[in-house]
This record gives C-alpha cells, sequence and structure tokens, in this order.
C-alpha cells in the first residue's frame, strides 16, 4: 500500500543513523573532558561514567537506525506528545507568554544553566528532541525544507551566543563581587596582527567558504513557479530574516508596521549611545552592572525578533493560519477570526448601540482609540518617569527621559498589539480606512 | 644667440630653461594666467636679445614656472641626463664662478636673490640648490641684503636694475628660476596691483577652471541628465498591458451564489453573482488585497476569500473581516453591454468606504 504521508522512510533512517553518530562523537568528546574536570560522586565513581553510558545509548541508536527497517519503528516521537505539543503551542499566546517566561527564566537562573555540564544537557536534550521530532513527517517537511535550514543552526547559534554572553557576564559579576580583577584584564587576550589575526581570518575564511560549497551542493536552491502577480504561493512567506517583519504586518497597517516601525527600530538603535547614560560595563562582560540595558536589548532581540522568526517558519501555514509544528498544513482549516476595531467594541458592546448606528463623524468614531493612543505616547512616559523609573528620570533629564520612554512603548507596542489581536480579535485601535491611517 | 663658445652659466640657464617649459606645461594655474604665454615660449625663441625681462608678468612667469612639483623637476632633470649630471655640471663653475661676467643676466640675479632671501625656501629640490648657490655673485646680494630689503622688494630691485642694463651678454631673459618662487598669495596679490582689470578675469578664471570645480559641475551635469532620463523613462510610448475593458459573457454564465475564478489568472478579477440589499447582482471584484497587494484564494468551503500573505480574510461580498486588510476589497466598473454581454471596465475603482459601491456602473443587476 503506497503510503502518502510516510513517517519514516528508509533514507530518514539513515539520515537520522547519522545524525545520531554525529551526537555520538560529541558526547565522547565531552566524555573526555568531564573524565579529566568534573572529577567523581560522593561514592568514588568518576562523573564521567554517567556521559559513558549516554554516549554508550547513542552509538546504539544510531547503530540501530542503521539497521532497522522502517516499519514498526522503535524510536519515534510518542503519538500523545504530539497531539499534546500541537494543542497547546500552536496557540500563539502561550506561544509568545512561554517566549517571555523563557527569557525572564534565562535571566533569573543564569547562575545555573551556564554551568557548562548544565548547558550541555540543555543542547544534548534540545538535538534529541530535534531527532525524535524528525520521525514526524510534517515536522520534516517543515525543518528540512532547505529555505529553513539556516533558521535551525540560527537558533543553536544564538543559543550559543547567549550561553558565552551569560557565562562570561556571571564570571565577571562574580569576580566584581569579590574584588578580583575582570576576566578580561586577567586574561589579556591581546594579540599580534601577523600572524595570529591573520591567520585566524584565513582559517575563518576556507572554513566558511567550504561550509557554503558543501551547502550549496547538499541543499537544492528552493525554486519555486516562475513568479506571477496573478498567483501567490500559499503560504508566501517572506525571507526568513525578514519574518519577524511580515509577522508584525498581521498586526498592523502596512504604513506602521512596514515604514514606521523598522525605522523606530533603527533610529532606537542608533540612539543608544544617546540615550545609555551607564558608564560602566565598557569593554567587559557584565549583566549586573547593565541588567536594564541587556534585559531590554534581550527582550527586543529574541522574544521580538527571534521567537516571531521561528514563529512565522514553524507555525504559519497556509492562509498563514496557526498551525502545531506537528500538524499537518491543511489549506483549508477554518480559523475563526473575526476582527473588530476599538471603535466597534466601544460603540457597539459597551455602548450598546446597534451596528452600523454609531457615530458618523470618523473623528468621533475613532475618539476612544486616538485618545488611548495620545494618552499611551503622551501621559505614560511622565506618570512612567514618577513612579517605576524615576531614577532613570532623575539622572537622564527630561529631553532624554522622553525620546527613551517613547522609544521602550514604541518596542511595547507590538507584544501588546499581538496580545490584544490574539484574544480579543481587536483589528485596529484607530481605524480610519477612508484616509488610510490604522494603528 | 648662438654662441660657439657657451659658458657655463650659459649651459646652466638652458638647462633651467628647458625644465621650467617641461613644468610649465603641465602646470594649470600657469597656463591661466596673463603671463602664461611668455613662459610657454620656448628656451629657443626665448633666446631674442631683445626680450629681456620687462614686465613683471614676465617675472611671475618665471617664478611661477620655478613653482613646478619636485617630480616634475626631477623628471625634467632626468630627461637632461640625470641628477647626477646637473649636479656635476653645478659642481664644475663652482670653482671658478666670480670669472663668467653671467651674474648680470637677469636670471642669475633672481636666482641669487631667492636663494638668499630666507623668505624664499631655496632648498626645496637640491638639484635647483645647488644650481643657484653656485652661480651667486656674492657682491650684489650683500649689497641688497645690507639695505634691509624684503624678498620682494629685491625681485623689485632685480627687476629695476635688469631694465637698466639693456646689455646681457647671455641672451637668455626669460628662463625659470632656479627656486621656488614667492608664496601664491603674494603673487596673485602683485598681479592684481600691477595688471588690474586683466588680472581679475584671470582669477576668476582660475577659480572656476579647477579640476574640482569641473569634476563637480561635470558630475551634477551627468546626474541631471540621467535624472531627466528616468523622468522619460516614466512616461513609455507604449504600454503592453491587457486591455482595461472587456467582455466577459452574459450574466447567466455566473450562477446565483457563486463566485467565478475564472478570469482571476488573466484579467485579475472574480464575478460573483450574490444578493445585495435584497436585489440580485452581479459585480467583478479586484484581486488586489487592500493590505498589501497579495492575491488572495477563493476558499469554496469557507465562502470567503483568504489571503495567504498575512492571513487577511474578505466575505463574498468583498467586505474584509479577519487578518490586517484595513478596508474592503475594490469593485471594478461593470456594465451589460449592447450585445447582452457583461463588460468589465478595471480603470475605474469602487471602494465601499467612499460609498462607492451603490454606483450603478459598480454591479449589474440580473433576475
Amino acid at each position: 500500500m503506497l503510503n502518502s504521508h510516510p513517517d519514516l522512510t528508509a533514507s530518514v533512517l539513515i539520515g537520522l543513523g547519522w545524525y545520531y553518530l554525529i551526537l555520538f562523537a560529541m558526547n565522547m568528546w565531552w566524555t573526555v573532558r568531564s573524565f579529566k574536570h568534573d572529577g567523581e560522586f560522593r561514592n568514588g565513581v568518576p562523573k564521567a561514567a554517567f556521559w559513558s553510558v549516554v554516549t554508550s545509548l547513542l552509538l546504539m541508536t544510531s547503530a540501530y537506525h542503521f539497521t532497522y527497517p522502517p516499519d514498526g519503528f522503535l524510536i519515534q516521537m510518542p503519538l500523545w506528545f504530539k497531539d499534546f505539543f500541537n494543542a497547546y503551542f500552536s496557540n500563539p499566546v502561550l506561544y509568545f507568554l512561554l517566549t517571555i517566561v523563557g527569557l525572564v527564566f534565562m535571566i533569573a537562573a543564569r547562575e545555573w544553566w551556564i554551568k557548562p555540564t548544565v548547558a550541555w544537557t540543555l543542547l544534548n536534550l534540545s538535538l534529541l528532541f530535534m531527532g525524535l521530532s524528525l520521525t514526524d513527517y510534517d515536522f520534516r517537511q517543515i525543518v528540512g525544507k532547505p529555505d529553513n535550514v539556516p533558521i535551525v543552526a540560527m537558533l543553536f547559534i544564538v543559543a550559543f551566543f547567549t550561553w558565552i554572553y551569560f557565562t562570561r557576564a556571571v564570571d565577571n559579576d562574580r569576580r566584581i563581587a569579590e574584588g578580583r580583577p575582570l576576566f578580561e584584564q586577567e586574561d589579556n587576550e591581546k594579540v599580534l596582527v601577523w600572524p595570529d589575526l591573520v591567520y585566524t581570518e584565513l582559517i575563518c575564511m576556507v572554513v566558511l567558504t567550504a561550509v557554503l560549497i558543501f551547502w550549496g551542493i547538499a541543499l537544492q536552491a528552493p525554486l519555486e513557479e516562475p513568479a506571477s502577480s496573478m498567483k501567490t504561493p500559499n503560504p508566501s512567506k517572506a525571507p526568513w530574516y525578514f519574518l519577524g517583519l511580515q509577522e508584525m504586518l498581521v498586526y498592523f497597517d502596512p504604513w506602521l508596521a512596514g515604514v514606521v516601525l523598522p525605522s523606530i527600530i533603527l533610529g532606537g538603535l542608533i540612539a543608544v549611545p544617546y540615550i545609555d547614560f551607564n558608564k560602566r560595563g565598557n569593554g567587559y562582560y557584565s549583566f549586573r552592572e547593565r541588567s536594564f540595558a541587556v534585559t531590554t536589548y534581550l527582550f527586543g532581540f529574541l522574544p521580538l525578533w527571534v521567537a516571531l522568526i521561528v514563529l512565522g517558519t514553524f507555525l504559519r501555514g497556509p492562509n498563514w493560519n496557526f498551525f502545531g509544528i506537528y500538524e499537518y498544513w491543511d489549506v483549508h482549516k477554518v480559523e475563526a477570526a473575526t476582527n473588530k476595531n476599538l471603535s466597534q467594541f466601544f460603540w457597539e458592546n459597551l455602548g450598546g448601540i446597534p451596528k452600523g448606528s454609531g457615530p458618523s463623524d470618523i473623528l468621533l468614531r475613532e475618539s476612544p482609540g486616538i485618545l488611548l493612543v495620545i494618552g499611551y505616547f503622551a501621559a505614560l512616559p511622565p506618570l512612567l518617569g514618577l513612579t517605576v523609573l524615576r531614577t532613570y528620570f532623575a539622572r537622564m533629564g527630561v529631553i532624554r527621559f522622553l525620546v527613551f520612554s517613547n522609544l521602550i512603548l514604541w518596542m511595547a507596542i507590538l507584544p501588546i498589539k499581538m496580545l490584544l489581536r490574539w484574544s480579543f480579535s481587536l483589528k485596529y485601535i484607530v481605524g480610519i480606512p477612508e484616509y488610510f491611517f490604522n494603528i | 644667440m648662438t654662441d660657439p663658445k657657451p659658458s657655463t652659466n650659459d649651459i646652466f640657464a638652458k638647462i633651467r630653461a628647458k625644465a621650467a617649459t617641461a613644468a610649465a606645461s603641465e602646470s594649470v594655474a600657469h597656463q591661466q594666467t596673463p603671463a602664461a604665454p611668455s613662459a610657454e615660449v620656448s628656451p629657443e625663441e626665448a633666446a631674442v636679445p631683445v626680450a629681456a625681462p620687462k614686465s613683471t608678468a614676465d617675472i611671475m612667469a618665471a617664478a611661477r614656472a620655478a613653482a613646478k612639483p619636485a617630480a616634475a623637476k626631477t623628471e625634467a632633470a632626468a630627461k637632461l641626463g640625470g641628477t647626477a649630471d646637473v649636479l656635476a655640471a653645478a659642481k664644475k663653475p663652482a670653482g671658478a664662478s666670480p670669472s663668467g661676467g653671467a651674474a648680470k643676466s637677469p636670471a642669475d640675479i633672481m636666482a641669487s636673490i631667492r636663494a638668499k632671501a630666507g623668505a624664499a625656501p631655496a632648498a626645496s629640490t637640491p638639484v635647483v640648490a645647488a644650481v643657484a648657490g653656485t652661480v651667486i655673485p656674492p657682491v650684489k646680494i650683500d649689497s641688497l641684503q645690507a639695505a634691509g630689503l624684503s624678498a620682494a622688494d629685491m625681485i623689485k630691485a632685480a627687476r629695476t636694475k635688469t631694465d637698466g642694463t639693456t646689455v646681457a651678454p647671455i641672451a637668455l631673459p626669460k628662463v625659470a628660476l632656479p627656486s621656488k618662487p614667492l608664496p601664491g598669495k603674494a603673487t596673485a596679490g602683485k598681479v592684481k596691483q600691477e595688471v588690474g582689470r586683466r588680472s581679475l578675469l584671470a582669477v576668476i578664471v582660475s577659480t572656476v577652471c579647477t579640476w574640482v570645480v569641473l569634476a563637480w559641475s561635470s558630475m551634477i551635469a551627468a546626474s541631471v541628465v540621467s535624472l531627466l532620463a528616468t523622468a522619460r523613462f516614466m512616461m513609455p510610448n507604449v504600454l503592453v498591458e491587457p486591455p482595461t475593458k472587456f467582455k466577459i459573457g452574459p450574466p447567466n454564465d455566473y450562477a446565483p451564489g457563486t463566485v467565478s475564478t475564472k478570469w482571476q489568472a488573466q484579467f485579475n478579477i472574480w464575478v460573483v453573482n450574490a444578493e445585495v440589499d435584497g436585489s440580485q447582482v452581479v459585480y467583478a471584484l479586484s484581486t488586489v488585497c487592500t493590505h498589501l497587494g497579495c492575491t488572495p484564494n477563493w476558499l469554496e468551503g469557507e465562502q470567503k476569500f483568504k489571503c495567504p500573505c498575512h492571513g487577511s480574510g474578505f466575505y463574498k461580498s468583498g467586505v474584509n473581516f479577519e487578518g490586517p486588510a484595513p478596508r474592503p476589497l475594490e469593485r471594478v466598473g461593470l456594465r451589460l453591454a449592447e450585445d447582452g454581454m457583461l463588460e468589465v471596465d478595471k480603470s475605474v475603482k469602487f471602494q465601499r468606504e467612499l460609498g462607492q459601491w451603490a454606483n450603478s456602473s459598480s454591479f449589474v443587476g440580473v433576475t
């Protein structure tokens, strides 16, 4: 019988066999490292014993993939897990809130997860999760797509660099607390341009070229049918690095999400030296001395950019609907999403005025939204300055604080609008389609 | 001038003259001053005995000729057999310098003045400095310096002197001065002072006709031309586009309650037969999503148009209800032609939010 929707084929199993073989090699190296550095458990057994068991299991898993036929294969992502994941993680509200929780956890528990053993375990778990997920047909369809490979790579790279940052920062924070010299001062990394730097650059250049050539040969360019203005691919996705921007466009009018918000992102980044009055943390890693700056940046980068790229890549399917990562991309998936403007909520739901008979004057009709927006941008900064951000207000002065607080508020409108759309089907806070002005 | 037995100083003067001419042809500023023509005269022509330096212009020309870049000077010198040759020649007469009556040549006088005058950095190139040094008759310089005169005064004095002495034993009056001339400012001032209007024009010409000004003006001119070409490009002579008016068959091709997508690929329209405000009408909707211009798909099962780019959804009527699209789809013009066919006119649009769907050109009533 022809299975048009096969979970596993022989080639997939062989590929996964190689995958686990690489994992095996990585963990073998780790076992050696653990034997040298990690010491022993209380009963005298070296801690590397645990890793040697993991390593041997991985080798057996790999061998099993290479030898066993696809039918009745045992190592698969369990169905209950897939159902659970599909049911809860295709929900954008939960997804987004989880990324926020993850960020908070990452910062709060930074001293725990940067430990080499913990970080290595987390890496292994995420790789194992991916390996198991690859046994699912629909997951493979999305993750295995040549355009999506860089996104998966990016996730691991982002995690790696975040780990480096927090490792160094936590180390330096400890040094500062104990009064020891900074890592950067103690372990001065200054080297000569020739030969050290030039050789490093040469090696990087050669390796990168080799990787790109291998990539270009191994993964075919995802070409599609000739472009036509009459037919838009479904789903139609931006290049992966712009998926965050495309996701923004779902919640805002094009001029706002496509012009104003990107300009504010760029302008805000340019303005950082003007806003940032904190002179510490210059030239060395530190979290405690720059906690606000780092947290703000990570919030803007991880949940609002990287997580939106992931959402756009893996969770958005045909008709731009949400799909779980193990869910079939059904073109006819029905998703009720009747959106309403704030003015409709205000006049019809709150005011009890029947539909269509609200105020005919545009400004009066949209006055709730207009007042809300003006209040948000005009009244919130002084309020924040007098309450939560009082110390910042005192140290920055009026103009600098206003610039700063407005940039923060602009950054905040994206998650606010997203959550409002998902939770209340709110389309626009101010909706004046007559003059192409929608917020 | 063909003296059968030229003195060492004669030879020097010739060498200098050649070098100066070579450099003068490269110096732009030099060519644009009124003094230029005289400076461009080749040494042979200049050798006419009458041509003793008479005007300031001549002296300035000579001075400017000397103000050539060191590289050009060396190059010119090399043409004459290399710097070493010139130096060797220079050294030779150094022993017997007072013997010749060469000191009477105006060029020599100028050279000596320059070499001694502190204001003029004579040592700009070693070759020239050496040459200049050899021909100085000490007496004259000493007398001039003793008088406490400035460099400019000395030049003036030298000029008067030369004008007085009509008998110049060597007829190479306009040769280049060996060392650097006066600073440019002083030069310009002098020219203006002495030549008046002609020189004002010259100053203007020399300011306008510099390479920087020329380069920028040509770049701006080229940009303006290309901008005009771009503007012209926006108004093509011929537009290859599908017709905006076309016939799509009789109204009964479109069954009540259906959305026809058969013209989507060809003309970018959907034809809908639906009930609007109690009467059955046919209307044509443009397939351009009002959010960012993608082409939505008609989903029969859900009875809606759904855009694949950002998820905007529209009812069969074209009214937006989900996703970010801010306004309904646009209707295009539709009428019943004289032959009983429906005729679409895509050149007109009807927007609901502007109340234009009530316009009778936006739909055709069917019974």
